[in-house]
């Protein structure tokens, strides 16, 4: 279009005028094919003969000519015939042995040898953009990773399993279960396990979810009517990461959904990691199968950390965030603060905060207490009292509060008085002595109320229910348990007695104020 | 020569063996079967002088021989054969008769000595290797095999040892198919070799799913080894082209589908493609893809699936038959388009060691 110069070609234009005309036609090509795709095709080509025969064109190679003469000969004919007539046919001719064509040269054989070719194991081939692609997709949290998890004597037993695990998947334990109080890294290993076996095969269908997603999904599958992708994509995957399992509680569709899910990817040799608030045999009504099933394998719990492995997660924050907070608060810190990791962490962050506005690090150390004033209270000093689980109680029952304390025997009174006593006995560090003394009673009766409202509990949903009601009101009512402020995943690990006491197992009612 | 032999048995291998066999040929040997009896069972072999298929099978020989007869023909017969016990007798004119309960079958051979014997197979480099990685990988890339005749190096699947990898590639100039599979083997033994189309679709059927085969590959020949089969193929004489010059380098927007889905959705929309252009539309725009033909005498057809694409709005035309055959050959759950802009290769790509260029069509727009 720029060149209305038409050449004659009547005679093999001259050399001279050929690359002028290639000039001119490559305007137009650009033009019409676009920079990008004329850059990528035409940039080495030649123009080397023009005449009554056609159009030759010298390719930079045998692929570049076939896929220019498959995919532009059009277009490169009605170019060339804006600016050359009579024009015929374009051809695309290649330098003869270019260097480039060779693939391969045949070197040397190997007489009398066989080779054996086997495919390479994969190892750390994967680059970290696409492990975190891959991992995020797989619905990994980035800075979940084995890497940046404080491992100590509270961890020992779920850190070495998960190092296992992501060594070995489906191998060594099958479940692994973790269980722990809320904010003590269940999460983080899983996460980390997930990562790391993204890390070591790249390949391999790794998918994390919390319980309630797995619902959710599964709710979502039975409306759209796609329940076989959903079980394909569950049952297909090579690593199954749940989280927050006690979720399954007394979802008796899901739990057989989940049953029929763990078995396929178990028969597989597939593995399943499950993390909980509580022990499996704690999960509110949980089927029997998926019980033993959760336990089959590797049940490992993490305990709360004590001081050093406290104060040794928060220097690590500390170094993760840089912030420059030192050692001295960190100790000033961890000592104050004994809830879980999450609410370190926020008391580091506060802290950090106060610190960055406030340079004097005495007056930090001094104005510690009131910095974390509300945090420190969420600890063990706020604990609920005998007096207010008796209120709550005796509220619940309608009855005067100095009844329970009493002698009178009728059904009703005896069985807030059990309540009462059984929730005392759970909630609070009180030994068995004081707790009789609180309710005028002896250390024996308690014993027995304690053995009776569980074994109720297990036959009589509604008493059960009560329970539970009534805990969940001395939780929600702001004073927390004695352990931690209130949080919405209130754990029963946090409610767990001292050393010493004689631990109640089973105690199912305990497990699940969320779900 | 005199056997007896299961149906089953007789009936798969010379199932096997017959596709070499081509219906109309000049010499009448080629459409025969040579059997030779000994004392081990039966060797069947085929041959089209290009490629031969060769299969040993049990069979109880009483007295050892060798002959032909025409292949097909005997294929049909012992299929419908009643029972699965089958006496066989050929006399020294190739006369072969068939026994099966109360069925009898009289066949005329060609003498054995007649059947093209194959040429000295030379000095070969010889490997060993996983036949369900040589099938997948063949599986993934013959399809894009050219069908053009002038351009005979195209007319197979190009493999390659070397560089520490197994690649596979096949192109026909609009699209191209390969795998690189990364492999453990000495250095120094590096071979490249063109297997043209018709011996690689014989082999893909001679593969399982477990077990190692033998391969031998010389200048002019190849030789596999697997089960009891043996197929030797002259292999396509010349270079094959410097394909990574074809391969569009970094892409811009990368395109995350599910293959079913794609597959199926062009596979509708597919049926009112113009056909002119023969292009169908991608339209590609925040986290969905419009797939849509347009045939201004039949009508128009438009499918929107999901997608994970988070890029600028772009529209590219493919011939939708180029898009479906590697979708068809693969059979991972997600797919990756990789896009430079509307009017460069896209490259699609999956989560192993392999990719599909396809060129745009320009459509006018």
């Amino acid at each position: 279009m720029q060149s209305h110069l038409t050449y004659d070609a009547t005679e093999p234009i001259p050399n001279e005028q050929l690359e002028t005309l290639w000039n001119s036609v490559s305007n137009d090509l650009r033009e019409e094919l676009g920079e990008g795709p004329f850059s990528l095709w035409f940039s080495e080509f030649q123009l080397t003969h023009a005449g009554p025969e056609g159009i030759t064109l010298l390719a930079p190679g045998t692929m570049y000519s076939i896929w220019v003469e498959e995919n532009f000969k059009d277009s490169l004919l009605s170019v060339f015939r804006k600016h050359v007539a009579p024009c015929e046919q374009v051809r695309c001719e290649v330098v003869c042995s270019s260097i480039s064509d060779t693939n391969i040269s045949d070197k040397g054989s190997m007489k009398g040898e066989v080779t054996r070719l086997k495919p390479r194991v994969m190892v750390e081939k994967i680059s970290e953009s696409k492990l975190l692609e891959r991992g995020r997709a797989a619905g990994l949290v980035d800075t979940f990773r084995f890497e940046n998890f404080v491992s100590g004597e509270n961890s020992d037993l779920a850190w070495a399993a998960a190092q296992a695990v992501a060594e070995q998947p489906g191998k060594t334990y099958q479940p692994l279960f973790f269980h722990s109080a809320c904010g003590l890294g269940k999460t983080h290993l899983l996460h980390g396990i997930g990562w790391e076996s993204l890390r070591r095969r790249p390949k391999s269908k790794i998918i994390f979810v919390t319980a309630e997603r797995f619902a959710n999904d599964y709710i979502e599958a039975i409306q759209k009517s796609s329940i076989t992708s959903f079980r394909k994509k569950y049952r297909e995957a090579d690593l199954l990461l749940i989280d927050d399992v006690q979720f399954l509680g007394r979802k008796e569709g899901l739990q057989q959904e989940f049953f029929h899910t763990f078995n396929s990817l178990s028969d597989k040799h597939n593995q399943i990691v499950l993390a909980s608030d509580c022990p499996a045999s704690e999960i509110n009504a949980l089927e029997d199968r998926l019980v033993s099933r959760f336990q089959w394998g590797l049940s490992a719990e993490i305990h709360r950390p004590g001081v050093e492995m406290r104060a040794a997660i928060l220097r690590r924050k500390r170094d993760d965030w840089g912030n420059g907070v030192s050692d001295e608060i960190i100790d000033a810190i961890v000592e104050r603060v004994r809830g879980n990791v999450r609410v370190l962490e926020g008391a580091l962050i506060r802290v950090a905060m106060v610190a960055a506005m406030n340079d004097d690090e005495e007056i930090l150390l001094s104005d510690l207490d009131k910095i974390l004033a509300d945090i420190c209270d969420g600890g063990e000093s706020r604990a609920i009292g005998a007096q207010e689980i008796k209120r709550a109680v005796a509220e619940h029952y309608d009855l005067d509060l100095q009844i329970l304390n009493g002698k009178k025997r009728t059904a009703r009174v005896a069985e807030a008085r059990q309540v009462a006593m059984f929730l005392v006995r759970k909630l609070t560090d009180l030994s068995l002595v004081e707790i009789g003394a609180s309710f005028a009673k002896d250390h024996g009766t308690v014993i027995y109320a304690v053995k009776k409202v569980k074994a109720k509990c297990e036959t009589s949903s509604s008493l059960k229910n009560t329970v539970e009601l009534i805990k969940r009101r001395l939780v929600r009512s702001g004073s927390g348990d004695r352990v931690r402020g209130g949080n919405a995943r209130q754990k029963s690990s946090g409610l767990r007695l001292p050393d010493g006491f004689d631990r109640t197992k089973n105690s199912g009612l305990l497990g699940n104020s969320d779900a | 020569m005199k056997f007896q032999i299961e149906k089953d048995v007789f009936q798969d291998a010379l199932n096997q063996v017959q596709h070499v066999v081509s219906a109309r040929t000049t010499l009448p040997i080629l459409s025969n079967v040579l059997i030779e009896a000994n004392d081990d069972g039966l060797q069947l072999s085929t041959t089209d002088l290009d490629v031969t298929i060769t299969m040993r099978i049990a069979a109880d020989v009483s007295r050892t021989g060798a002959t032909t007869m025409p292949a097909r023909r005997l294929a049909s017969i012992v299929r419908e054969l009643p029972t699965s016990e089958i006496d066989f007798e050929v006399n020294d004119d190739n006369a072969a008769t068939v026994k099966s309960g109360p069925s009898f079958f009289k066949i005329l051979g060609l003498p054995s000595t007649e059947f093209p014997t194959i040429g000295e197979f030379g000095e070969a480099k010889e490997f060993t290797i996983d036949q369900k990685l040589l099938k997948e990988a063949l599986r993934k890339t013959s399809y894009a095999i050219s069908t053009d005749e002038t351009r005979y190096v195209l007319n197979g699947v190009n493999c390659l040892i070397g560089e520490g990898m197994l690649t596979l590639v096949a192109t026909d100039g609009r699209r191209l198919a390969m795998v690189e599979q990364d492999l453990e083997f000495p250095a120094g033994n590096e071979i490249g070799v063109i297997i043209p189309t018709k011996a690689v679709n014989e082999l893909q059927r001679l593969l399982n799913d477990s077990g190692e085969l033998k391969v031998a590959l010389t200048e002019s020949q190849a030789s596999f080894e697997l089960n009891d089969s043996h197929l030797i193929t002259k292999l396509i004489e010349g270079n094959y082209p410097n394909f990574r010059q074809v391969i569009p380098g970094e892409a811009n927007h990368r395109v995350t589908i599910e293959r079913e889905v794609l597959l199926n959705a062009v596979k509708r929309v597919s049926l009112l493609v113009n056909e002119k252009t023969n292009s169908i539309k991608f339209s590609f725009e925040d986290h969905r893809l419009a797939i849509s033909a347009n045939s201004p005498e039949i009508g128009e057809a438009e499918e929107v699936i999901d997608v994970r694409y988070d890029g600028p709005k772009l529209a590219v035309a493919f011939n939708p038959e180029f898009v479906m055959a590697p979708l068809r050959n693969l059979d991972q759950d997600e797919v990756f388009i990789d896009l430079i802009d509307e009017s460069s290769p896209g490259v699609l790509k999956i989560d192993e060691p392999f990719l599909y260029v396809i060129m745009p069509m320009r459509v006018a727009n």
